[in-house]
């Protein structure tokens, strides 16, 4: 691994900024890197974890090109046709719409009008339409897709720069924020990634900067503070609209640290990464003024970051000990931003995250440090980072196979996977991840859902997936349409039915515990069509696909 | 079974010791997988205590639910989201003891404070100085501020006390979708979101036939954890069934507030009514992270208190007597800053106030030394200072109310004293 071709990744990260179609192309030189063969236990390790698990025929693939040259593939996303994609992408069409169109369409009516029960009915409807579109484009591109690591990358940056869709304006936003500021740097450079999430408005009005202000400031049209900051009204269920007392219109008044604070402990360095509670109020500082345009409710203008320079504290600040002197604006936030992508607190602390996800819930030293030598060596390149983890003894280590349990997400998108399965027209799909506790984007707090098995392996959980198994196998899932054929026929000979769930269902890698509790199930049922839908629901909500 | 009650202390072993100890050697426990129930006795028969854990994640402001309102420096340092002076109006706090006055919307909760059977604590919180929502919020259900190695909760240690006599797989059990920190660890616990959902859904001939397909493919094939907590599932479907939970119906004319958090307290009146052998239970509310537009005795933070004390005040009226043996404790991971900030909120701070609500309690009282909102007496400059912390207070319930003595397993590293407890027990 250490002998990874090194120009060509710094050739890389030179041009990341520009979307999949901008990646460099990236070779994974042959003799560079000694990956397994592929055979089919290997392969499955593959697509379990950069992958959402294996259709019937992905296994297959991975044997014949080799785990190097499916990583070549997914690695170059832009060079896989996605016709599976993108025809997933266009059922939810709401999703595709901007923030401006869906504010006109789907912004709060006014105030006088919400007097009338119907135009209340209407708007929460078109809430629903809208988060369920939003929610179900993301998880049928997970399950549809052919860029499957670029789908992954994209769930793991989403979940680690969380937004929560039901805070105020972000509900026309968040599409706009995995579409324009996650998903076209998933494999790029980190420092673009977080340049990008930090001024999405997303970004801007979940964690509450758009309303940071320098103390004293005021904005030039005075008594119209709506010009550079959200509006209190339709901060969303948790947030309802209020008025202070006395009535009078609000200017913001001073700085908001939750911004500041979030960005270094979860966005950049860790908690541990040595910041203090000054380090925090600084960085606020820096970036007071960062804040958001929105559309007047006529339809004219656009939801847009905006530097409001009389927001701004232009005072010295210092931040980790880095001087950022007096009298600069928006480009010491641009500073402060390569400050902290730069620092090697932000490296490991990434890296852990990674190999957490893709490694093991608590991720061995080697594996971790291979992850940071690849991202230094390369000034954050996330492409460099997979392939180090990929490459890594660890990943492929005895120990590490099968030892992480599926999070809600996995679950759902490789158990659709695994059945051929395709989303209907309808977003219903996305209640089985509601059930598991883990609806797409709504997650309240800025830590994002948790990437270890503790938060997920509980007796509630382990029933539900039992449930959600059995409706997919029979066929009773809403949302979603399975086909069976394309694993089994229906057959009365039932060795040969478990042995074809084995080898598709569980890639061949089904216990024999499992596959004789699967036997004797069906042994006795005179329906072959039952036999089959029990055998795949069993084998689905069997521990052994839980693992991953 | 015999359960002493006159030296609880001295005569209660901790059957997992053995697995305890290794905790302090750094080894992690979980790893031994869990204990198999050793003696299965639904129920615990009359007298046997129970605790309600509230975690109201997000950093409740407690100078907002408990206003210090004859502090100068709250109405000197707050201006847009005060709450009035006792009798200025209708929205003014309610007084408690001429020092502190109850969030209007928190009304529900006057009586039961006036009839003594809510305390509050004030000031109370953890000594470590994260203003990081999840450090804190792991420090407060771990047990232990300020190591993060900690690799059970304070609540989960609670359960494997006395593990042998009394174990059901409603023990220890979370309402929601997953096991909370504080219930994580070597003893058993469940998270259910739904009672009425718990189970293996399908038409009834099948579903028994289904249930043990599903019990045999987890048993046989896994160990440690994830095969018990599957063998908990089971065995909590097992006796479930057979408490019928769809036919519940509140008690003494209690109406739940409509919402999760009205729901999930129901459903904990209706485990404990069931006597399935519940004792720990756990319920998490959040939407206290009021960074923005706060709201005084009106308003946004003010909307979460009206659902907040209204579903406590129903828990208590549904469970009418059995109150007498139940405590619920309330919690959050930090306070809010003194001074509002820039956008009529209030950004992280340091100590908050507590709730401690049942029979067993010692109410009628804000407990926990008051140490002042002038900025020399404040943490740092900018908080609250924390006077209790919080080990004292959940030591205070674990001693007296769970019966359990040896605090130092429960809080390890800390030197917990009955003097040093805010005294809201009998």
């Amino acid at each position: 691994m250490r002998k990874l071709c090194l120009p060509l990744l710094v050739a890389v990260a030179a041009c990341a900024r520009h979307g999949p179609a901008g990646l460099a192309p990236l070779a994974l030189p042959a003799d560079a890197m000694a990956f397994p063969p592929a055979d089919s236990a290997n392969a499955l390790h593959l697509l379990d974890r950069f992958a959402f698990g294996a259709r019937p025929d992905d296994i297959a693939h991975v044997q014949a090109v080799g785990i190097r040259g499916w990583l070549e593939e997914q690695l170059n996303p832009s060079r896989l046709k996605d016709t599976a994609g993108a025809d997933a992408l266009r059922q939810y069409r709401l999703a595709l719409r901007s923030p401006s169109d869906l504010y006109a369409d789907y912004g709060p009516p006014p105030p006088a009008a919400r007097a009338d029960s119907m135009v209340r009915r209407r708007e929460m409807e078109g809430n629903r339409a809208l988060a369920g579109d939003v929610m179900m484009s993301a998880l049928a591109r997970h399950i549809a897709s052919e860029r499957q690591l670029l789908e992954v990358m994209t769930d793991f940056w989403t979940n680690h720069f969380n937004v929560f869709m039901a805070k105020g304006a972000d509900r026309w936003l968040t599409a706009d924020f995995v579409e324009h500021a996650i998903r076209p740097y998933a494999l790029g450079r980190f420092e673009d990634l977080l340049v990008a999430t930090a001024e999405h408005p997303a970004m801007l009005i979940y964690l509450d900067n758009a309303q940071s202000v320098a103390p004293g400031s005021r904005p030039p049209a005075a008594g119209r503070p709506g010009f550079a900051m959200m509006p209190r009204r339709g901060f969303g269920p948790m947030f309802p609209s209020v008025r202070p007392a006395g009535g009078a219109a609000r200017a913001e008044s001073g700085i908001n640290e939750n911004y500041a604070r979030e960005l270094m402990e979860l966005h950049t360095l860790g908690v541990d990464g040595g910041y203090t509670q000054q380090d925090v109020i600084e960085v606020a500082r820096i970036l007071t003024g960062w804040g958001v345009t929105q559309p007047k409710r006529m339809g004219i203008g656009n939801f847009a970051f905006a530097f409001h320079a009389w927001a701004h504290d232009y005072g010295p600040k210092t931040v980790l000990g880095v001087d950022f002197p007096a009298g600069h604006g928006m480009d010491e936030g641009r500073r402060l931003l390569r400050l902290l992508a730069e620092n090697p607190a932000t490296a490991r602390h990434l890296s852990h995250q990674l190999c957490a996800r893709f490694v093991a819930d608590t991720p061995p030293d080697g594996c971790v440090d291979a992850a940071v030598a690849a991202w230094q060596r390369t000034d954050g390149d996330i492409r460099a980072v997979l392939v180090a983890i990929a490459a890594s003894p660890d990943f492929w280590a005895p120990e590490n196979r099968t030892a992480k349990f599926k999070a809600p997400l996995t679950f759902v998108a490789s158990a659709v996977r695994a059945l051929d399965g395709e989303p209907d027209t309808t977003t219903r799909l996305v209640r089985a991840l509601q059930q598991l506790g883990e609806p797409l984007f709504m997650h309240l707090t800025p830590d994002g859902y948790p990437d270890v098995a503790a938060d997920w392996l509980n007796s509630g959980a382990i029933l539900t997936r039992m449930n959600l198994a059995m409706a997919l196998a029979s066929g009773r899932l809403p949302g979603v349409v399975v086909n069976l054929d394309r694993l089994s026929p229906v057959t009365s000979d039932y060795d040969a039915l478990v042995r074809d769930v084995n080898a598709t269902v569980l890639g061949g890698q089904g216990s024999a515990h499992t596959l004789e509790v699967i036997r004797q199930q069906i042994a006795d049922m005179p329906n072959a069509a039952n036999a089959r839908a029990t055998a795949v629901g069993l084998a689905l909500g069997s521990p052994d696909f839980q693992r991953e | 079974m015999s359960r002493p009650s006159d030296h609880p202390l001295s005569r209660r072993v901790f059957v997992k010791a053995g697995a305890l100890s290794l905790v302090s050697l750094g080894f992690d426990p979980l790893f031994l997988g869990r204990a198999a129930y050793a003696q299965r006795v639904p129920g615990r028969g009359p007298g046997s205590k129970t605790l309600v854990c509230v975690f109201q994640r997000g950093a409740v402001d407690g100078l907002s639910m408990v206003v210090p309102y004859a502090d100068e420096w709250y109405y000197r340092e707050r201006s847009r989201i005060v709450v009035p002076r006792p009798g200025a109006g209708p929205d003014a706090g309610l007084d408690l003891d001429g020092r502190f006055a109850l969030h209007p919307r928190l009304a529900a909760l006057k009586p039961l404070y006036d009839a003594g059977h809510l305390a509050v604590v004030h000031a109370v919180g953890s000594p470590d100085s994260s203003r990081s929502h999840f450090d804190a919020q792991d420090f407060m259900e771990s047990g232990t501020p300020g190591v993060k190695s900690t690799p059970d909760g304070w609540l989960n240690r609670c359960l494997l006390h006395d593990q042998e006599h009394r174990d059901t797989p409603f023990r220890g059990v979370a309402m929601g979708p997953a096991l909370p920190k504080a219930l994580q660890g070597s003893a058993p616990a469940l998270a259910i979101a739904d009672l009425q959902a718990f189970g293996i859904r399908a038409p009834e001939p099948a579903r028994d036939r289904l249930t043990a397909a599903f019990e045999a493919l987890w048993a046989g094939a896994e160990t440690g954890v994830v095969a018990s907590t599957a063998a908990e599932s089971f065995e909590a479907i097992r006796q479930l069934k057979a408490a019928n939970p769809a036919q519940y119906r509140p008690d003494n004319g209690a109406a739940y507030p409509p919402g999760p958090f009205g729901h999930a307290l129901l459903q904990v009146a209706q485990l404990i009514k069931a006597d399935l052998g519940a004792e720990i239970l756990f319920v998490d509310v959040g939407g206290w992270d009021t960074h923005v537009n706060q709201g005084s005795g009106q308003g946004q933070l003010a909307g979460r208190l009206d659902d907040f004390g209204g579903s406590l005040a129903a828990f208590t009226q549904d469970l009418g007597e059995k109150m007498a043996d139940v405590v619920l404790l309330t919690m959050s991971e930090f306070g809010r800053t003194v001074k509002e900030n820039g956008n009529a909120g209030t950004d992280h701070g340091h100590a908050t106030c507590m709730f401690v609500l049942g029979g067993p309690v010692r109410g009628g009282r804000v407990a926990g030394r008051w140490p002042g909102l002038a900025p020399e007496q404040r943490y740092e400059q900018r908080d609250l200072e924390v006077t209790t912390d919080f080990r004292d207070l959940f030591g205070e319930v674990v001693a007296r109310h769970l019966g359990i003595g040896q605090l130092d397993v429960i809080f390890p590293g800390y030197d917990l004293q009955a003097g040093r407890f805010p005294g809201v027990l009998a």
